[in-house]
């Protein structure tokens, strides 16, 4: 490939990779829910932000840093590179805190430096101590050196493996922004686990690597670098450009006067036999300014763009996981959502008598004419007579209880009942389901959440009027009726004008066998088989107000079918009313207890089909076609 | 006067001897707790290791290596032995399978270790007669702790080790892996530091001292060059290497080690309990929160139950008067006004069987009172059998709502606090919580019964003094008395005795039954308002009494609530913790005074 058409190709690249910038921390703050790692912590986001938006299509320069571990002398390697003690060196371990930069002359002029380390504060060099100082800001000391080859930054860095954590966010942070790394290495610490972890990642980033092997004894070590630098190798996939080799010579390191004697990577035929060990010392600056830059730039960038698309590490991996995750909140979502969460079972019905005195006023309210006048005069006659005998009772039993609180208390049993059963499914799936959801589950399931639901619960109960749902169910069912089935309607029309017709001699007859007054009494004592023996439901159209209190004994006898049809309606009656209570119970459960949890849930579920998403994924996609 | 030495070693023991014994103990009890049984299950493990090492008490102690690959633990422990037993080398790792150095004399078998984990050398050197020295695989070369890792190797040794030689160099000593490595590896060890490598490396005791200093306890730090010690051994040792070698051979000898090992074990219980402490720290708010909201449910259902009394103590007068009546008639014995008081009550007892006002509910039967409430309890077991106990509850206020929606609120306490009770393992019964809430009804009814009696009796005794007692007598008498007189001056008299005497013209008639109706109606009338102006000062006052007596039911706590068995289960936690603080302060007592015999060695801060 020649340049230009490089050239080309990073800066498309360079388009996209700026592009995509916005999009993942878009991304990212929608999938919150998701609680996946958070992007600074992946390695590849860290190079996207530090590597690949600051110096792609900057083809120009080269990053050179020194790294190693603690206290194995890469401050010393850096003062021999410039040519000054531009470092302060220490014999106690993580001395050096922050980052040193040397930048060639000209550099400021053509480059911001502050976009090539964006995660660094920038200071003007003006002392080798500075670097030594703690601080919690990440430091860059950059300094001109002017017998730096153009084009070349040099990095001292802080450890990667001291006690001192920030240092490591250091390391990497300068890591990620170089092209070339001069390793340090020495017999004590070729093989530390984390000294093979940040290689690792370079190795895997591309970079060229210079191994420079430091405090050897020399002549005793020349034959166990090679398998030093094997095992290395090995460990950290990289293979590196050059090998040097400094023996443990104190004074000369404190002097900038460190000989680096450069050996020849053994190769893989072993045949080969190794050359004698050239011992002349090179110059390392002069060794760097040799370095094919553009060849290496070109490598590092390119290492760099495969990090991020990489399928197992890159964004592949990172939207898999997205899509994972959202996948199986979308599971519990659904199951959340779905009605099987609460399930209404063994819902009370109200009590006959009270829909059949419902229908009663209904009627009453509807009928018409003379049927309407002579029906209403003797009820108030029938109530009328009939009041003495209520009194006594009242006076006896007690002020009855209002039927429809009857109802009430044992619909709060059945609320309850429903709320317990949906509190142990919702303990079921916090235990057995999806750890996001889990805390935001388990937060609902807390004794005082609990408490405070089933107040509100009472509450809204409390103040609900039995009265007004029921007339409103009566009504829509009744004008349901009249409108579907007209026929019996109308048979119902006629019976109740035929009713008032007789309704003198009526009266008489029930009065005269007891069941005017006596019906007061004596229905409460007899039960239901009794009296529905004697009072059939017709009887309470003709006979008023008895059989009202009759009426649920009555309905339920199936006698004859003008009541078998009855009795068919009357349970529609109850479905619908029952239905509309459930669903009273449903919606609020669902707005009080869940909350917007379901809301938030479909939304983190449905977060592949988001336009971050499909945004990062056609930038991914793009970076993979032009590589 | 002091102790023997011998003897104070035998209290030390018997000391160690007890605190096992009630850490053994506080195992055992275990509340059903989560945290509680992570404890449980944590410390027996130590205590596992209290047994071990107590069988190895007097076997030598077990001294090795720790530290970084080339920071020179092989080359160390060949100078220090004075042969070339472990290969050291310029590779790393050098040193993969561990090796034990033991001479010859000492039975391996007795040491409670795998040797099948160690390369085992049997070396005849003056330094391995009271000492066995592990040479370890170094922490820092392996990044995870892989089966066959050096780490997993290592982390496989260090609990069998009594001393740790931590070695260290210039390059490694503020190594990060390493450090974390140590603060697990030094809990139960002993500590020597040795920095190597001083043929080359400055010395760097002061900085590694500084970093060790917060975590750990640093008498001593040696400065070493290993390989100029090894070759050098036919002199007499100096300098730093002769010092270790010192502390190595004389200090660690048979004397010293059975406080070395004890010292290390009281290292070992205090953290394991302090661990469990903290655990406990943690957990515990969710238990008071979980004891606060029994102690609401418990306080709501006693108000509840106190309310409904006190409603119905409150309406039933007429069981009040007779009540009353009967405990005065009982203080006075016989006499006219008494027995017209017993007449009184005996008839309205008999007229209120009839009526309606039979004791229907248990605050009725209550005031009822025992004596009279036998018979009617007798009848009432009968019935009870086939009544449900619900209603019985329902009539005093506490409705099947109530107890779900306890049961719920105390079962999401329950969950969160991590206590597992059987209570709420099966939900959907109502049954026994019915069963509990009867309970709880008659224990509260059983302490409402004597404060009504209580409360008669004072009432009684304020009404039958002698004073108001012959007020009504004489009152009564002076009528009946009325009637005698004028009964026997008529029968005797004026129709006998006046005629015959000559005082009368006539014998008078004797009184008829024109007569006797309207005496007998006006001592009726006459008894009845005596009656009803005593009923009346007796009811005086009694609707106070009656929300005294309220109070007094609100103050008095319901012992046991709905759900005993969390109740106890969380009365269990709170005992333990306190039981778990004093071994914790105990281990602690006795783990400093056992440091301070081994304050030679380094270890671990607490």
């Amino acid at each position: 490939m020649d340049e230009a058409k490089q050239d080309v190709l990073f800066n498309h690249c360079a388009a996209t990779v700026r592009s995509l910038l916005p999009a993942l921390l878009q991304l990212e703050s929608e999938a919150a829910l998701l609680q996946p790692v958070p992007l600074v912590e992946r390695e590849w986001f860290e190079l996207l932000r530090q590597k690949l938006i600051p110096q792609l299509g900057e083809q120009a320069f080269l990053v050179v840093a020194v790294v190693g571990g603690t206290n194995i002398g890469k401050s010393v390697i850096f003062n021999h590179l410039a040519g000054s003690c531009a470092s302060a060196t220490s014999p106690l371990a993580s001395g050096t805190k922050h980052a040193t930069c040397l930048v060639p002359e000209g550099f400021n002029a053509q480059h911001d430096l502050q976009s090539v380390f964006p995660d660094f504060e920038l200071h003007e060099w003006s002392d080798a101590s500075l670097a030594l100082e703690e601080s919690d800001t990440h430091r860059l000391f950059w300094r001109v050196a002017k017998e730096l080859p153009p084009s070349l930054l040099v990095l001292d860095t802080p450890d990667i493996d001291s006690d001192a954590r920030v240092n490591w966010v250091r390391a990497d942070a300068v890591r990620r922004s170089a092209d070339v790394l001069i390793a340090v290495l020495t017999q004590q610490k070729y093989n530390d686990a984390a000294v093979k972890e940040f290689f690792r990642k370079a190795g895997d980033e591309d970079k060229a690597v210079l191994v420079i092997f430091n405090q050897c004894l020399l002549p005793e070590d020349e034959p166990y670098w090679p398998i030093w630098l094997e095992t290395f190798c090995r460990e950290t996939h990289i293979s590196p450009d050059a090998v040097y080799i400094t023996p443990n010579d104190r004074r000369a390191a404190e002097d900038l006067r460190l000989p680096f004697f450069e050996r020849r990577i053994p190769g893989t035929n072993s045949e080969d036999t190794p050359p004698a060990p050239d011992n002349t010392p090179r110059d390392l600056a002069a060794d760097l300014a040799k370095l094919r830059f553009r060849e290496i730039r070109m490598r590092t960038l390119l290492g760099s763009l495969h990090e991020l698309t990489h399928p197992q590490r890159g964004i592949p991996a990172y939207l898999r996981e997205l899509r994972l995750a959202s996948e199986d909140l979308g599971r519990t979502a659904t199951r959340l959502t779905t009605d099987s969460v609460v399930q209404v079972r063994n819902w009370p019905s109200p009590a006959n008598s009270i829909l059949v005195a419902e229908i009663r006023q209904w009627w009453h309210a509807h009928q018409e004419g003379w049927a309407r006048a002579i029906n209403s005069a003797y009820n108030t006659v029938g109530s009328g007579l009939l009041w003495p005998i209520r009194a006594a009772r009242r006076a006896l039993q007690g002020e009855p209880v209002p039927l429809m609180e009857g109802y009430r208390s044992r619909e709060w049993l059945a609320v309850l009942g429903v709320v317990e059963e949906l509190f142990d499914k919702l303990q079921w799936m916090a235990d057995s389901g999806n750890e996001i959801i889990r805390p935001r589950i388990e937060a609902v399931l807390q004794g005082a959440a609990r408490s405070q639901l089933l107040t509100l619960l009472k509450q809204k109960h409390d103040a609900l009027d039995f009265e007004d749902e029921l007339t409103l169910i009566v009504d829509q069912e009744m004008q349901n009726l009249q409108k579907t089935k007209p026929d019996l309607f109308g048979m119902y029309r006629q019976l109740n004008n035929v009713s008032a017709v007789v309704r003198p001699m009526t009266s008489v007859v029930l009065f005269s066998i007891g069941f005017g007054p006596a019906g007061e009494m004596v229905a409460p004592f007899l039960g239901h088989a009794a009296a529905s023996a004697v009072v059939h439901v017709f009887a309470d159209v003709a006979g008023g107000a008895t059989a009202a209190i009759a009426g649920e004994a009555a309905v339920s006898s199936a006698a004859g079918s003008g009541a078998g049809m009855l009795q068919a309606w009357f349970h529609r009656l109850h479905s619908a009313f029952t239905a509309r209570r459930a669903s009273w119970l449903t919606n609020l459960v669902h707005g009080e207890l869940l909350g917007a949890l379901p809301e938030e849930l479909n939304a983190a579920a449905g977060l592949t089909k988001s336009d971050a998403f499909i945004e990062v994924q056609k930038s991914v996609s793009k970076l993979e076609g032009l590589l | 006067m002091s102790l023997t030495p011998e003897l104070q070693q035998l209290a030390i023991l018997a000391e160690i001897d007890e605190l096992v014994l009630r850490v053994r103990r506080w195992l055992n009890d275990v509340p059903a707790w989560g945290p509680a049984r992570k404890a449980r299950s944590l410390v027996s493990k130590i205590l596992d290791r209290v047994h071990s090492l107590r069988i190895r008490l007097e076997s030598p102690l077990v001294v090795a290596t720790f530290g970084g690959t080339g920071t020179g633990k092989s080359t160390l422990v060949n100078a220090l032995i004075g042969q070339e037993a472990s290969e050291s080398g310029r590779q790393r790792p050098t040193t993969t399978m561990p090796i034990l150095l033991v001479h010859p004399d000492i039975e391996t078998t007795a040491l409670g270790l795998d040797l099948s984990q160690f390369h085992v050398k049997k070396i005849d050197a003056p330094m391995l007669r009271d000492l066995i020295i592990i040479d370890c695989p170094d922490p820092d070369t392996s990044e995870a702790a892989e089966s066959g890792s050096n780490l997993a190797r290592l982390r496989s040794i260090l609990p069998h080790c009594d001393v740790l030689l931590y070695v260290s160099t210039q390059q490694k000593y503020r190594s990060a892996r390493i450090a974390e490595e140590l603060s697990d590896a030094a809990s139960g060890c002993r500590l020597v530091f040795v920095q190597t490598h001083a043929e080359q490396d400055s010395d760097v005791r002061e900085d590694w001292r500084q970093s060790l200093a917060p975590e750990y306890q640093v008498p001593d730090m040696f400065f070493v060059d290993s390989r100029r010690a090894f070759a050098e051994q036919a002199q007499r040792p100096s300098g730093d290497f002769g010092r270790l070698l010192e502390l190595l051979t004389n200090q660690l000898g048979a004397s010293r080690r059975v406080a070395i090992r004890r010292a290390n074990l009281m290292d070992l219980l205090e953290e394991a309990l302090t661990v469990c402490r903290t655990d406990y720290d943690s957990e515990l708010p969710e238990i008071q929160k979980l004891q606060e909201v029994l102690d609401q449910q418990r306080t709501k259902l006693r108000d509840t139950l106190t309310n409904q009394l006190r409603d119905e103590l409150l309406v039933n007068q007429n069981l009040w008067e007779r009540r009353l009546l009967s405990a005065v008639t009982n203080i006075w014995g016989f006499s006219p006004f008494s027995a017209v008081l017993r007449l009184y009550n005996g008839l309205g007892a008999f007229i209120a069987s009839f009526s309606f006002f039979r004791a229907r509910s248990s605050a009725q039967m209550a005031l009822i009172g025992a004596v009279q409430g036998a018979r009617w309890l007798k009848s009432r077991v009968e019935e009870q059998e086939a009544e449900s106990s619900l209603e019985r509850l329902a009539s005093f206020g506490i409705t099947d709502q109530q107890l779900q929606e306890s049961r719920m609120v105390v079962s999401g306490y329950v969950h969160s606090a991590g206590i597992d009770s059987e209570e709420f393992s099966d939900r959907r019964d109502m049954h026994q919580l019915r069963r509990r809430a009867a309970t709880v009804e008659s224990q509260f009814l059983g302490d409402a019964r004597r404060g009504i009696d209580e409360l008669i009796e004072q009432l009684a005794e304020r009404n039958c003094s002698a004073m108001t007692r012959y007020r009504y007598e004489i009152l009564l008498l002076l009528y009946l008395v009325f009637l005698i007189g004028r009964i026997g001056h008529n029968f005797f008299w004026s129709s006998f005795l006046a005629p015959i005497v000559g005082k009368a013209d006539h014998a008078e008639p004797l009184l008829t039954i024109d007569f006797y109706i309207p005496a007998l109606i006006f001592l009726m009338m006459w008894s009845a308002m005596l009656v009803l102006s005593y009923t009346w000062r007796l009811r005086r006052g009694l609707s106070a009494e009656i929300h005294k007596l309220a109070q007094t039911m609100v103050e008095t706590r319901i012992l046991e609530g709905l759900f005993p068995s969390v109740d106890h289960v969380c009365q269990g936690v709170i005992d333990d913790d306190h039981r778990l603080s004093e071994l914790l302060e105990r281990t602690s007592r006795f783990r400093r005074e056992l440091a301070e015999g081994v304050g030679f060695l380094g270890g671990q801060r607490r």
